[in-house]
């Protein structure tokens, strides 16, 4: 497939990132890393659960069940105040990551 | 997205929650896949390939799931058993009175209960310090019958014979007391030393900590005169110098090379776990070899060894005595002699518990009686309570809690209560030991061995923990739904059920026969003492002081030679103490009254010889010094006592007591008749006249026979170590420092050791006897005031639950008085049956009181009469307070229905 791999760490970014546009259930996540993504980054659907469920036990989300729009009963979580500090740690941490690594990378 | 939030349903059941998600997910990824152009089936599989292995994901989700809410379900449950706790404490604060009286009420029980406990531990479960010490016996010779068949030491012929012989023990080792004194320092001092043979430690299994114990060679005779010291001495008088090994110390006038230093707790042989005539001190301090000498070990008759032995593997203890037996049998046979000299092989731990075991298990069954008593009180403080909160916990089961929950915190509230009372008891045991520790006798074996240790501590925990589990077990059974609707029905007066209420008047009735049967044992004791107090000693104990005057012997000696020096010694000393001012008389005695020191040996009077297989009369014999009657006390009935003019080469003579003389001169005048004494340490000397006649002494405890006794003088019969008496015109310690400097002044080696009144020596003889009285005492008291306490309580409940009728008595013009008599009468009722069991069980039991009682039966029936007295009376006072209050009580608050 194309498009990189993406390591647990940048998962978890993402997924923090996703659920500041407001509560989510797991597809809508999914959904919204492929699109912004352009479908540069594709992801095991299945890595999205396990790392929703540890953000929940980390106290980063909240989960709760609710109605989707299509009416089924599913899943939504949320971002908590502990989530939101936290994005934005890791989005510093991995700027000035990407920084470096792009400096390195120029130098000719 | 639409967001709704519902307050869903829960959904703990954490398979479905998963499952659940992921199918929502597989679905929505499928209708992507439909929308693409997929056939259905089609797009579900490529949803499920896209998303990963579902199956694996999932169960892992699952466990994940699984394993939080065990852990939330945990903290949970903790959290619910801390908040019943701190409900307890809320609730119990809320009631102070009724917290205090369960809390103090489970404390004294448990506390008297956990001291005696520690006692008996210490004295009677705990194993001996010594190597495997399940397999120490001691072994010790069988006075024949008509003698008493009592425990009679080994003659150094015996131990060897037996040592060389035997086939039961694997090592064997003798040792007898040796008073010496320590004379390294300006004072000389005493120390209490045993002679042993080099075989005792390794026999015992215990090993010197610092440097070595004896080797064989130090036990032969010619041997280095070498000394092993004794934990506390060495840290008492050497500062705990490691530096002592190799030293010269001065042990009698001898010097002796320190070659050992023996472990803390090790001061084998203990002198209250061995027979008192071996005069043991009751702790050992200094130990040096014990040397038999060619002559020794032929001496048969010269009874004054004690033995211990470690049993050989397999054998029993009654295999030990048979084998014994034997060999004793043989000799006394070899050697023509008719008496029949028995064994006893007594294993070492109950050579200790022996003496005291019956008074100790009384103790343990008394004090055992206080806590039933107290708990008894607990449960109908418990009942009134569960009763009073019915109410409470209908209210709250109604709101929705669990019955199992209300019942689960009501018996938190218990495990705390006896937790608390557990926590207060463990300190009550702590000083409750301490307290026994310093009343207790001196002579209460293993008093080294008693502490409050791991084994009580755990006692005490697991008795509180069950008296938690069966007062809370009681509270929960009273929690029942079916009572709720009724207990919301009822009026504010809370009134007990029927069965509630029976109860409380049996654990009443028994808690008053419970201390009724104290009452009896303390009621018998006392009697007893008080009848042993009454015995006629023999002797005058006011204004007289004594003191132990030992001979420095450095090892063995040598009668010829040694003898003539210690009888001018004591002429001396003796005389000088006599011309002190404010002394009235003085004297010196091998062994004083009341001690059980004084030995034993036979006698012949001349003409009355004993025909062949009849063995010769026997008596205790002491040698006396000075003016000893009259310094004593002791009424000189016949004759003449001991004067200067009986010196060593004048005609011997002996004085007889009354006993001997009624026993063997009925109708005659014994001044001047001839006796033939089998105790002269020179078998040459030839027969003895009968001077005077003295009153008779108890030689022995107050409670022992009065048997014959002789007395000859110490010129002409001359022993190494005496008891000075001296008595005084004035207060008798202020002698004291005089007596000291004469002694010094006569003979600085020797030292004036166990200095006390003779009437501390009468005390001290009933020591025994006091302890447990004051014991038992004690617990009829608390157990008499704990019993009343109930019956107060059960009748003030009563009474209060009567008010409504006792206010319509007194409205329809019932007097004061009758009501008094109405309450009394129920009061007396639950004391009379009380009384009754109480009387029958203690009639029952008496019979275990029968080894402690002196003058007493113990069906005594003043004593019966007493107890059952003292118990109506006070327990008449006890049901008339309420019955007062009740007889003065306002009708018409009591009509009101509320």
């Amino acid at each position: 497939m194309p498009g990189s791999d993406v390591f647990t760490g940048t998962l978890d970014l993402l997924i923090l990132k996703a659920l500041t546009w407001g509560p989510s259930h797991g597809y809508a996540i999914g959904r919204w890393i492929r699109e912004t993504t352009r479908q540069a980054l594709v992801i095991q659907e299945g890595a999205l659960y396990p790392a929703l469920h540890r953000l929940e036990r980390k106290g980063f989300v909240s989960e709760e069940w609710g109605e989707s729009e299509s009416g089924r009963q599913a899943k939504y979580y949320k971002l908590t105040a502990r989530g939101r500090s936290q994005l934005r740690t890791e989005t510093t941490r991995w700027q000035s990551y990407a920084d470096a690594v792009a400096r390195a990378l120029s130098v000719v | 997205m639409k967001k709704t939030f519902r307050l869903s349903d829960a959904r703990p059941d954490a398979p479905r929650d998963v499952h659940d998600e992921i199918e929502f997910h597989l679905a929505m990824r499928t209708r992507e896949f439909i929308e693409q152009g997929l056939a259905p089936d089609d797009a579900r599989r490529a949803a499920r390939a896209s998303f990963g292995d579902v199956d694996t994901i999932e169960s892992a989700l699952r466990d994940d799931r699984d394993e939080r809410q065990r852990r939330v379900r945990r903290r949970e449950w903790w959290g619910s058993i801390w908040q019943d706790v701190r409900l307890s404490f809320r609730a119990l604060r809320r009631r102070p009175l009724f917290a205090l009286s369960t809390i103090s009420a489970l404390a004294v029980g448990i506390g008297a209960a956990g001291a005696v406990f520690a006692v008996i531990n210490g004295v009677l479960l705990r194993p001996l310090p010594y190597g495997a010490p399940d397999r120490l016996a001691m072994l010790w010779l069988q006075a024949p019958a008509n003698m008493g068949g009592g425990q009679w030491p080994l003659s150094a012929g015996f131990y060897d014979q037996i040592r060389r012989e035997n086939r039961s023990f694997a090592s064997l080792a003798a040792l007898r007391s040796w008073p010496g004194t320590l004379g390294d320092f300006e004072v000389t001092e005493r120390v209490s030393g045993a002679r042993v043979t080099p075989s005792l430690f390794p026999t015992l299994g215990v090993g010197a900590m610092l440097g070595r114990t004896f080797t064989e060679a130090e036990g032969q005779a010619g041997g280095p005169r070498v000394a092993i010291l004794a934990h506390a001495l060495w840290q008492r008088r050497f500062g705990a110098d490691p530096a002592v090994i190799g030293r010269a110390i001065t042990l009698s006038g001898a010097s002796f090379e320190v070659v050992g230093v023996m472990p803390p707790d090790f001061s084998f042989p203990r002198g209250a776990e061995l027979m008192r005539g071996l005069q043991f001190a009751p702790n050992t301090e200094v130990w040096t070899p014990l040397v038999f000498s060619e002559q020794d070990l032929q001496n048969y008759g010269t009874q004054n060894l004690a033995a211990v032995g470690r049993l050989a593997v397999g054998t029993t203890p009654a295999q030990a005595h048979d084998d014994v037996d034997a060999l004793v049998a043989a000799t006394l046979e070899a050697a023509g002699s008719q008496l029949e000299v028995g064994n006893e092989v007594v294993l070492l731990r109950d050579q200790a518990a022996r003496p005291v075991q019956r008074g100790l298990l009384l103790l343990l069954g008394a004090v055992v009686v206080v806590l039933l008593i107290a708990c008894a009180n607990v449960a109908a403080l418990l009942s009134a309570r569960v009763n009073e909160r019915r109410r409470e916990l209908a209210v709250r089961m109604a709101l929705g809690a669990r019955q199992s929950r209300v019942g689960r915190q009501l018996l938190t509230e218990m495990l705390v209560l006896a937790t608390v009372g557990g926590v207060l008891g463990t300190l009550f045991t702590l000083g409750g030991t301490r307290l026994l520790l310093t009343l207790a006798p001196s002579d209460l074996p293993r008093t080294d061995d008693i502490s409050v240790g791991l084994p009580v501590i755990a006692a005490i925990a697991v008795v509180a923990l069950l008296c938690g589990l069966a007062f809370g077990t009681i509270a929960v059974r009273r929690v029942r739904a079916s009572d709720a609707a009724d207990a919301l029905r009822t009026s504010t007066r809370s009134s007990d059920s029927r069965g509630v209420r029976t109860g409380r008047r049996i654990l009443v009735t028994a808690q008053v026969a419970l201390s009724v049967l104290l009452l009896v044992g303390a009621g018998l004791l006392l009697r007893s003492f008080g009848r042993l107090q009454d015995v006629r000693p023999g002797f005058v104990a006011s204004d007289a002081v004594t003191g132990e005057v030992n001979m420095p012997i450095a090892g063995a000696f040598d009668i010829q030679r040694d003898s003539p020096g210690w009888a001018r010694f004591f002429e001396a000393f003796v005389s000088r103490v006599a011309q002190l001012p404010g002394v009235v008389a003085a004297g010196a005695a091998s062994a004083i009254p009341l001690t059980g020191s004084a030995e034993g040996s036979s006698f012949v009077i001349v003409g009355r010889e004993p025909e062949r297989g009849e063995d010769a009369p026997r008596t205790a014999y002491v040698v006396a010094q000075g003016d000893y009657f009259r310094a004593a006390g002791i009424a000189l009935l016949q004759g003449r006592a001991f004067e200067a003019r009986d010196v060593s080469d004048a005609p011997r003579v002996v004085i007889i007591s009354k006993a001997l003389a009624d026993r063997n001169f009925k109708n005659e005048n014994p001044i001047g008749r001839q006796i033939r004494a089998g105790f002269e340490f020179t078998p040459d000397g030839g027969p003895r006249e009968i001077i005077g006649v003295v009153d008779d002494v108890k030689l022995g405890s107050l409670d022992g026979e009065t048997g014959p006794t002789m007395y000859v003088p110490e010129s002409q019969m001359p022993y190494p170590g005496l008891n000075l008496v001296v008595r005084t015109s004035e207060a008798p310690e202020r002698i004291l420092p005089s007596v000291r400097r004469e002694l010094r002044a006569v003979n600085p080696a020797v030292a004036l050791s166990d200095v006390r009144t003779l009437e501390d020596v009468l005390r001290q003889s009933l020591a025994r006897q006091r302890f447990t009285l004051t014991l038992i005492v004690s617990f009829a008291t608390a157990a008499l005031l704990l019993a009343v306490l109930g019956l107060y309580g059960v009748i003030a409940m009563s009474v209060q639950a009567r008010r409504h009728e006792l206010g319509v008595r007194l409205a329809l013009g019932a007097r004061p008085a009758s009501l008094v008599r109405l309450v009394l009468r129920e009061g007396m009722q639950l004391t009379g049956a009380g009384v009754v069991l109480g009387l029958v069980g203690a009639f029952a039991v008496a019979g275990a009181l029968r080894a402690l009682l002196y003058g007493v039966s113990e069906r005594d029936v003043g004593v019966f009469s007493v107890a059952a007295l003292v118990v109506i009376g006070v327990a008449l006072v006890a049901s008339w307070v309420p019955a007062r209050r009740a007889s003065r009580g306002n009708p018409t608050e009591a009509l009101r229905v509320d």
